[in-house]
């Protein structure tokens, strides 16, 4: 038994750091997994690693059941977009496309049928005879997304290949390749330090943090139920709390973990005359005052000190609250279901 | 395993070592070896064998070398703080003008920089030599003021040093007013300075490591400027370089080692200059990325 | 946002009078070539082409000219052919390499001319290979003389193509090395190759301390020719001055055509 794409104790170290520190990674045939983390991380290295760009100081890669650790670049069937679209200059968009069957010693016809099918698929047929420094930056990455499908490679590799866009533009791309990727069914390692494409584009998310994977799952496990510090801090706004705050907050915690997370719209702020509040639910009541507020479109979002804890609070921005102020006494009511057990490991 | 891939991964890379073969050989041929030769050779007595310090002392205590270097230190000095102080005004006249014209302005002032050497020291020799155009209309209009001017002297040699630093000091040193944003002068207008404060306290300070790496690479060129000298006072001036030439290929007095010796002094001043240069060049980038390094 | 620079009339005059006094030797050098007699007066009173005749029948400007011509296209072709593969190996497979190399390829800037000089007659005029005096010798020297542009000139144009990464995508899509090389590196690289080319070419013909004490009056190059002349007659001096001078003119402007064109070629 093994997996479509399986990578095992990969380790890499350049000048005393270990930018790959013992990876394991599977990949599910036609599974878009997402390598997700900040800068420096290690994300990139893996990619490149695959692709054999880079030499791995340890562990092994096997692409259906084909052992690639050892062979050069052009052997491994792996095709790769880079962030810096990476297009010949000195050829058309048509003949950057046919670059790999001409490696391949294909025919001119097959290589031309070939090209226009592909161009079509990325919706640039008409962009044949252009150079690259006539396209966009968004054609440009397009027509590198189809010269990289052309050979037909078993795994594809996209290294952050919409970071160098404008934020329109990135939002369709993300939608097109993950819509050519699916009905490719076509295995994908997509690298990125942006969240929400994580989120929108992945089956599966990988987060990671100095050289280790930290945590896996698929989108809505990853955003709901982070495992350790660096994922809730990384995800987005969680309230991470030590013990002693929690404590302070709740009194008493399940569990015995150091640090625990609490989703900002988890917390209720309560209208200054509802006292009908469960004392059946579990929820708990406690008073605080607004320290700042912030209005971030469809979503309010304050922070709030209570008992000397601060913590972020977000509500619909349904113009209910407009009477909230800086320096307002508050009550709130937080669920203690809704406090997750954080592993210290990775923060 | 891993100690079986690292090996092969190794061994198909090997080739591309063949590209820096034939690279290597002619460095250390033309390059590596001479300059060894030299300094083993500045060590050793023209007459005789055996480990010597005396071409050095010759050459540091002889009043005719002393001479020769002083001279050559001094007129590389004068010329390029001449140069430096110019090429500052001119070079900041220049990022004034609309970028058409100052493309124009500065093409010009390189392609100037192709007319060095010999016929650059022609061209002065009809124009201020003992039977120049300007020598006669001067001394026919009886203009005193030049009349003790002497292109085959002191300050000639000042002169047509200045005329070659000028066009290099300005190429190396208009990129750095464009390393000073506009809006930082904005800004500091708006913090109420002065462009008189601006360019004391902001500007010159972030100009200060270019002015001083370009002063570096003035003073270099001076010192081993040869052929303009050559061309123009010959042997009649005290020059290292001119030395330096009759010692090694003069045909009167052939004094290789010697040579050596002054050659090895004239390398470490020029190499320090340089030196100077590289380490401004440093600090001068340190200033000019900070902004973007951020994030 | 940018404002429009604003050149007040001092900067206007400061200007002209740069221009005016770096000109000055070129024009004058200019007149001098064409003028009959040129006395006493600001401008030459009767013209003449003869000079440039006589410098058009002497045999020996010819053989300078050609004795120019080769070695120096001898130099910039063995250049070339050595700093081509040594600079692509070095941009693509060792860029950790880069400081080191910039520290051997800076020393001919650094050290000067005759030091050169100096080393090489030690090295060569005695011992297994004694070329010394020979155009063999120029040569190596001359190779080392344009190191620092050629260098600088590739490496360049390596990078602005992000030649690394055109490998590599060009590796992953089943391309060998050298094929991938030949088919994306090098057709984008080569205005930068010409520009090194030619630019090399040009600091070589000015080249004279080098040339004159390596093999002097044995092969008089250009610049010794002139040099040579200088003693006689000053109007045919200018003549073969200016004639230089045109030649180098017309070269960088060919330069610039190219590198406008790899500027243009490259962009994004």
């Amino acid at each position: 038994m093994s997996a479509y794409l399986d990578l095992r104790h990969i380790s890499k170290t350049y000048a005393q750091t270990r930018v790959l520190d013992d990876v394991n990674l599977q990949a599910a045939e036609g599974e878009l997994v997402t390598l997700l983390g900040p800068s420096g991380c290690g994300k990139s290295t893996l990619l490149r690693c695959i692709a054999g760009l880079t030499d791995l100081d340890g562990g092994s890669i096997t692409l259906r059941q084909k052992d690639l650790t050892q062979l050069p670049p052009r052997a491994r069937e792996v095709g790769m977009v880079f962030q810096s679209y990476a297009l010949f200059p000195n050829l058309t968009a048509g003949e950057n496309v046919e670059y790999g069957l001409r490696m391949n010693g294909q025919s001119k016809r097959e290589r031309a049928k070939r090209a226009e099918a592909l161009l079509a698929l990325v919706d640039l047929e008409a962009k044949r005879d252009a150079y690259p420094h006539q396209l966009s930056g968004g054609q440009q990455q397009r027509i590198a997304l189809a010269r990289s499908l052309a050979v037909e490679p078993k795994l594809l590799l996209l290294d952050e290949p919409l970071s160098a866009l404008d934020a329109q533009i990135r939002k369709n791309l993300r939608t097109e390749i993950r819509e050519i990727q699916k009905r490719l069914n076509m295995t994908t390692l997509f690298v990125t330090h942006d969240q929400e494409e994580a989120l929108t584009m992945s089956d599966r998310v990988c987060i990671m943090n100095r050289g280790k994977i930290v945590q896996q799952g698929d989108p809505e496990t990853i955003y709901t139920k982070p495992e350790t510090e660096f994922v809730a801090r990384f995800m987005g706004s969680y309230n991470v709390l030590t013990r002693q705050e929690a404590l302070r907050l709740f009194e008493r915690v399940d569990g015995t973990a150091d640090s625990f997370a609490l989703r900002p719209e988890s917390v209720k702020l309560l209208e200054a005359d509802d006292d009908r509040i469960d004392g059946n639910s579990g929820r708990k009541v406690a008073e605080g005052t607004v320290h700042a507020v912030s209005i971030l479109g469809t979503i309010v979002r304050y922070a709030i000190d209570v008992s000397g804890v601060r913590l972020t609070v977000d509500r619909l921005n349904d113009g209910r609250l407009i009477g909230m102020n800086v320096g307002r006494s508050v009550r709130l009511s937080v669920d203690p279901a809704q406090l997750l057990s954080l592993d210290k490991e990775g923060a | 395993m891993n100690s079986k891939d690292k090996p092969r991964r190794k061994r198909r890379n090997r080739w591309v070592f063949v590209g820096l073969v034939p690279f290597a050989i002619m460095v250390l041929a033309f390059q590596l070896a001479p300059v060894l030769s030299m300094i083993s050779g500045s060590f050793r007595p023209d007459v005789g064998s055996g480990f010597t310090l005396h071409n050095y002392y010759t050459a540091l205590h002889s009043p005719f070398y002393l001479k020769a270097i002083k001279n050559s230190l001094l007129i590389s000095a004068y010329s390029s703080l001449i140069g430096i102080v110019v090429g500052l005004v001119c070079a900041y006249s220049v990022t004034r003008f609309s970028p058409a014209i100052r493309d124009r302005l500065l093409m010009l002032s390189n392609m100037t920089s192709n007319f060095a050497g010999v016929p650059l020291a022609f061209a002065y020799i009809i124009l201020l030599g003992a039977n120049g155009v300007f020598t006669l209309l001067f001394r026919q209009w009886g203009w005193s003021a030049f009349a003790d001017f002497n292109l085959y002297s002191w300050s000639g040699l000042i002169l047509v040093y200045v005329y070659f630093q000028i066009p290099l000091s300005m190429l190396l040193l208009y990129p750095a007013y464009y390393g000073i944003r506009e809006q930082w002068k904005e800004a500091a207008s708006l913090l109420g300075a002065s462009s008189w404060q601006f360019w004391r306290t902001v500007g010159l300070p972030i100009l200060a490591p270019s002015a001083f790496g370009t002063l570096g690479i003035l003073f270099a060129n001076a010192m081993g400027a040869y052929a303009t000298a050559y061309a123009l006072v010959g042997g009649n001036y005290n020059l290292l370089v001119i030395r330096i030439g009759s010692l090694v290929a003069g045909d009167v007095t052939n004094q290789p080692n010697l040579g050596s010796a002054l050659a090895v002094l004239l390398a470490v001043s020029t190499l320090l200059a340089v030196f100077l240069n590289h380490w401004m060049t440093k600090r001068a980038a340190k200033y000019l990325t900070s902004g973007e390094g951020v994030g | 946002m940018t404002e429009k620079p604003r050149a007040g009339w001092g900067h206007v005059s400061l200007q002209v009078l740069l221009l005016v006094y770096l000109l000055l030797p070129l024009a004058a050098t200019g007149l001098y070539a064409f003028a009959k007699n040129w006395q006493n007066t600001l401008l030459p009173k009767q013209w003449t082409l003869e000079w440039f005749n006589a410098m058009f029948t002497d045999m020996r400007f010819f053989i300078a000219l050609w004795n120019s011509f080769y070695l120096c296209a001898i130099s910039v072709a063995l250049s070339l052919v050595v700093m081509l593969p040594a600079v692509f190996v070095l941009t693509v497979y060792f860029p950790k390499w880069e400081s080191f190399m910039k520290g051997i390829v800076v020393l001919p800037y650094a050290v000067p001319g005759v030091v050169a000089a100096v080393g090489l007659i030690r090295t060569y005029s005695s011992g297994p290979i004694e070329i010394a005096g020979t155009a063999y010798l120029l040569i190596g020297a001359y190779f080392v003389a344009v190191l620092p542009y050629m260098y600088q000139g590739l490496r360049n144009s390596m990078l602005t193509v992000s030649a690394p990464e055109l490998m590599q995508a060009a590796e992953l899509l089943g391309a060998k090395p050298i094929k991938a090389f030949l088919t994306v590196v090098f057709p984008n690289i080569l205005p930068g190759v010409m520009i090194s080319t030619l630019l090399s070419f040009s600091v070589l013909f000015g080249e004279f301390v080098l040339t004159n004490m390596l093999v002097g009056a044995h092969i008089p190059t250009i610049q010794v020719y002139l040099y040579q002349r200088s003693g006689e007659s000053g109007h045919l001096s200018s003549a073969i001055g200016i004639t230089y001078f045109v030649f180098i003119l017309l070269l960088s402007m060919v330069l610039l055509k190219l590198g406008r064109r790899l500027n243009r070629g490259t962009r994004p």
